[in-house]
């Protein structure tokens, strides 16, 4: 997942004097699973800029979850590889996930790439009626979620394979805001968040988006600056290999 | 009880799903191994064991899936490629307090898939899905 961040941050920011070009690590099951936290509104960009570059660039079949619809999209996506679904609650979304590996949603090809938007919005329901949960548990339904991601994730990748020897694995992706996260700096945000450090067991890189105070005014026009952290468990594996 | 089941099985390394060697002949009985890695719940997994409660459900898709009977007769479902488990001990102990590495049922999955105890259940595609979402009826 860390190589298509990369080539969508590679994309879509500029390079100014003093920056060091953007590289990721190359691709592996360490860095397959990736989530975004930070402000909602920039992770969702940065979401659909995957989406569309996983589509467009790489050339594979995207799987997109959110519960805020697309309300239109350029003549020029609708007929990529994205297919959107609109799950309402975390047991539809379970149900979505969990149906991925059925023949109508591997052919003619499987997914490459499962995003989700907005973790924090399927989470905070209350006794989904979920088996063997304790009701309102957000860390169970957080790792069960997780896993299942995972999981499908991982028999994707073994059809892939068999169907195309050298494809790359399926990657996962998924957006979450900790309650409060708006306005905090990067690196502070969500530190002692008991789902994050759920989620954090299961998505092996975390991508923190912050633009807080990072605006640059220039006559005639405003650039956005984002600080882009990529971290956690994966990074170092993945390090480890090169 | 004796565990002829398990007197072989040898841990390597307490990560990730390769803790295990398959079934050896020659490798002598690591119980006190087992559970000083795994703790209190080494004892209970291997009880589950005995019991022949791990079954491997496999779906036309190709997709699979783990079901463990629990010491309350309960059925839990977990994955075959991560760690999740949807008992209370997985849910306090290794999710909430962090406290171990595993519930008993994910170490019983282990244990069985590596001295061959493992049952095996053909399920449709449509009951795997179930499972997989924890919406099947227990």
């Amino acid at each position: 997942m860390t190589d298509i961040l990369t080539l969508v941050f590679r994309t879509f920011t500029s390079q100014t004097d003093g920056s060091e070009e953007l590289t990721g690590p190359p691709t592996s099951p360490a860095t397959c699973s990736a989530l975004l936290v930070g402000d909602a509104g920039l992770s969702r960009s940065v979401l659909l800029l995957a989406a569309v570059t996983a589509a467009s660039e790489v050339g594979v079949r995207v799987v997109f979850f959110t519960q805020t619809r697309i309300q239109s999209l350029p003549p020029c996506l609708q007929k990529r590889k994205i297919l959107f679904s609109y799950p309402r609650t975390m047991e539809e979304l379970l149900q979505q996930v969990a149906r991925l590996h059925e023949p109508t949603n591997t052919s003619p090809a499987p997914p490459s790439l499962i995003v989700v938007d907005g973790l924090e919005g399927f989470l905070c329901e209350r006794g989904a009626g979920l088996a063997g949960f304790h009701p309102g548990e957000q860390s169970v339904q957080a790792a069960h979620l997780s896993a299942l991601l995972c999981d499908s994730a991982a028999f994707l990748t073994r059809v892939l394979r068999s169907r195309s020897p050298g494809a790359d694995p399926c990657r996962v992706v998924a957006s979450f805001q900790s309650p409060g996260d708006g306005g905090r700096a990067g690196g502070e945000a969500s530190a002692a968040d008991p789902t994050l450090e759920v989620l954090d067991r299961y998505f092996r890189v975390r991508c923190t988006l912050d633009r807080a105070g990072s605006y640059e005014a220039a006559a005639g026009g405003l650039h956005e600056v984002w600080d882009i952290y990529l971290s956690g468990t994966g990074m170092a594996d993945a390090s480890d290999t090169t | 009880r004796k565990r002829t089941g398990v007197k072989n099985a040898f841990v390597f390394t307490c990560s990730g799903r390769t803790a295990f060697s398959r079934y050896s002949k020659d490798t002598p009985g690591n119980f006190p191994k087992l559970k000083f890695v795994f703790g209190s719940c080494a004892l209970q997994a291997l009880d589950l064991v005995d019991h022949h409660s791990v079954t491997c459900l496999s779906s036309p898709s190709g997709r699979k899936a783990f079901q463990v009977i629990g010491g309350s007769g309960r059925l839990y479902t977990c994955f075959a490629s991560c760690h999740y488990c949807p008992c209370p001990a997985f849910a306090y102990s290794v999710l909430r307090r962090n406290d171990g590495l595993l519930c008993k049922h994910l170490l019983a999955i282990y244990l069985c898939e590596a001295v061959g105890g493992t049952l095996q259940e053909s399920v449709s595609d449509q009951q795997m899905s179930a499972l997989l979402s924890g919406t099947a009826a227990p």
